[in-house]
């Protein structure tokens, strides 16, 4: 079901991570327009993906040695913090799986999302990959309740086009320093 | 409201307990005020002039270190209008300047400067006009608690056999103290005993965490994380303790079959730092390893420190239906650093994966509790049973899925909500300290 049985988080991994969140890291610039198109196909298909709830086929456009991070300290070194969570591959498939036991309390009934991508920008990182950073807000609606996350993502694209692939996914929440209601769909 | 002393029966609870408001404020009062409240780490301030702000109950709070690394209360208000003097999550200084009328404390609480000061009654002494601290703070193997109630036992009285579970819980750590990382910050609408209870209960994990038990089968298969709550919880030797003033503790110890790092679910990371411990510490690995995942305990230190895994958890009570949970995460002094990489993913494992559907009850709880015909909470489990025991020192022991532990803190809740006590407010260098280890 796509989930490895090892994990593919090293040290190695770490570090291009905190390179990625670093707030010492120069400004790259305005974002190449040529890439956008391909970049925005991707993100806006990842978030249909998500509010479709269509999680494996979403887990299947990320690359094996994937992460997902949603960090408590936008621009700290993972390995000397916690966050809200950092997924390899094999827990993105747990978290998955969690959901389709049927007894995930915090999902039933299900929240519905809708989710806005904008200010899109992306480089090429010089190793084949893509950088792109774009502004996200996903809305949920769940019982009585509509509640707004509201983030600034990064992603490293693998590839683009039809086969577009996701190598790292950043959620920065603008209330990560906050208190936040737990969520349990992916963001 | 009724007399309190009704409320609170040998088998059950009334529900007001967790759904008025008055109850609400004098708990915040009476508790949060006359109880050791837990404050914050000792790691968190670590140099002189240090400084973190918290809540007690719902006041507002300045912890400090003067320039001589000693530690103060300071109540979070200028004693002249009222308005907060210190805006920052933490960080370091030796004065508190109020943005309002420009008053200026010491981070003692000394009132050091009042701008224009001509004008004030001849009488008008700045000595007088210091910020109002607590009366008494006091530390435990690094941890920091607070009271204003001058009656109260002295810390490591009110502590009692708790003391040495907090000592095995800092113990794990080589150097035998914990360095507090950062928080998760979770906010749920619920009252705040709602999460006080369920951490001594034992007897949720079976059904509130079915998908986290039903996942891990599934995908992982084995003795992993909580299967030792899969089935018959009380055939393990799991039990629970009520361990008096409010205090609790669950010990999942002994339902595990195998070692603490074999039955810790797969993070992120886990084989190349497992292979990293393995390469540097050779036979000394396993034991370096044991030191990564949780410490398979809840400790409760009532009425607001949850000590679970590798974390300190605040209950921080916003009001009767509202309660942030803060969920401090701890790396062990002197330990490899790969221990405490893996610490930090192993800290959001069950939090992410568990925590939400705790969370989710507490709110369908207080759902629940809105049906003003319906009384009463039932607390019954294991009261009179023959496999409940009492200890020499006064301790409660029972097996997992009683809930001897809620009935314990009730009735040290129903004890500092009726008692006459004096809650005061001290001037600067009239507070003490009490170093209780």
């Amino acid at each position: 079901m796509g989930a490895p049985s090892t994990s593919a988080l090293d040290d190695r991994l770490y570090q291009r991570l905190a390179d990625l969140v670093s707030a010492d890291s120069p400004d790259r610039g305005p974002g190449h327009t040529d890439l956008r198109p391909a970049v925005e196909q991707a993100l806006y298909h990842e978030a249909r993906l998500l509010d479709d709830r269509r999680y494996r086929t979403w887990l299947e456009r990320f690359t094996d040695d994937c992460v997902y991070w949603v960090p408590l300290d936008p621009v700290a070194d993972p390995r000397t913090k916690v966050s809200y969570l950092l997924d390899d591959r094999r827990r993105m498939a747990d978290r998955i799986g969690l959901l389709e036991t049927g007894w995930a309390h915090a999902q039933e009934p299900p929240s519905r999302t809708s989710r806005t991508v904008s200010n899109v920008e992306a480089w090429p990182t010089g190793d084949g990959d893509t950088l792109a950073r774009c502004s996200t807000v996903v809305w949920e609606h769940r019982k009585d309740r509509l509640t707004a996350f509201a983030s600034r993502n990064d992603y490293v694209l693998a590839s683009l086009g039809d086969g577009w692939a996701i190598r790292y996914k950043i959620v920065r929440l603008v209330d990560c320093a906050g208190d936040v209601r737990k969520f349990s769909f992916v963001l | 409201m009724d007399a309190l002393d009704t409320l609170i029966q040998p088998h059950r609870v009334h529900r007001s307990l967790y759904t008025d408001a008055d109850i609400f404020l004098s708990e915040m009062e009476r508790i949060f005020g006359g109880a050791w409240v837990y404050l914050a780490h000792e790691s968190q301030l670590p140099e002189p002039n240090d400084f973190i702000t918290t809540r007690m109950g719902l006041r507002p709070l300045i912890l400090t270190r003067d320039t001589e690394g000693g530690l103060h209360g300071l109540f979070n208000r200028c004693a002249h209008r009222a308005s907060t003097v210190c805006q920052s999550e933490c960080g370091s200084a030796r004065r508190f300047q109020c943005s309002y009328h420009g008053w200026t404390y010491s981070n003692r609480g000394e009132l050091v400067n009042v701008p224009f000061v001509e004008g004030y009654p001849p009488d008008f002494d700045k000595a007088d006009h210091g910020l109002a601290l607590l009366p008494r703070l006091g530390t435990y193997r690094g941890l920091i608690f607070g009271t204003l109630n001058l009656d109260a036992p002295s810390l490591a009285e009110w502590l009692g056999p708790a003391g040495p579970l907090v000592d095995e819980f800092v113990d794990r750590s080589p150097t035998g103290r914990i360095e507090v990382r950062n928080c998760q910050r979770m906010i749920y609408r619920g009252n705040w005993k709602l999460a006080w209870d369920n951490a001594g209960d034992g007897l949720h994990p079976t059904f509130a965490h079915r998908s986290f038990l039903v996942l891990n089968e599934r995908q992982h298969g084995g003795a992993r994380s909580l299967s030792q709550f899969k089935a018959s919880p009380d055939d393990t030797g799991m039990y629970g303790l009520d361990l008096g003033n409010g205090h609790m503790f669950v010990d999942q110890r002994p339902g595990l079959r195998q070692s603490f790092w074999e039955t810790q679910r797969p993070v992120p990371g886990r084989e190349w730092y497992a292979d990293r411990i393995s390469e540097r510490f050779g036979d000394d690995a396993a034991g370096m390893l044991e030191m990564a995942p949780g410490s398979m305990v809840n400790l409760s230190i009532f009425p607001n420190l949850l000590i679970k895994g590798n974390t300190l958890e605040t209950v921080d009570p916003v009001s009767v239906g509202e309660t942030r949970l803060h969920t401090w995460v701890v790396a062990a002094e002197g330990a490899p650093e790969e221990v405490n990489v893996l610490r930090m993913r192993i800290a959001e494992d069950f939090p992410s994966l568990g925590n939400p559907d705790d969370l989710e009850i507490f709110e369908r709880c207080q759902e629940g509790l809105a049906v003003p015909e319906v009384e009463w909470v039932d607390m019954s489990k294991g009261l009179g049973h023959e496999a409940e025991d009492v200890t020499a020192d006064g301790v409660r022991r029972g097996p997992v899925t009683h809930e001897g532990p809620m009935r314990g803190y009730l009735r040290a809740w129903l004890k500092l909500m009726t008692a006459d006590v004096r809650l005061t407010a001290a001037r600067s260098g009239e507070a003490s300290f009490e170093n209780a280890v």
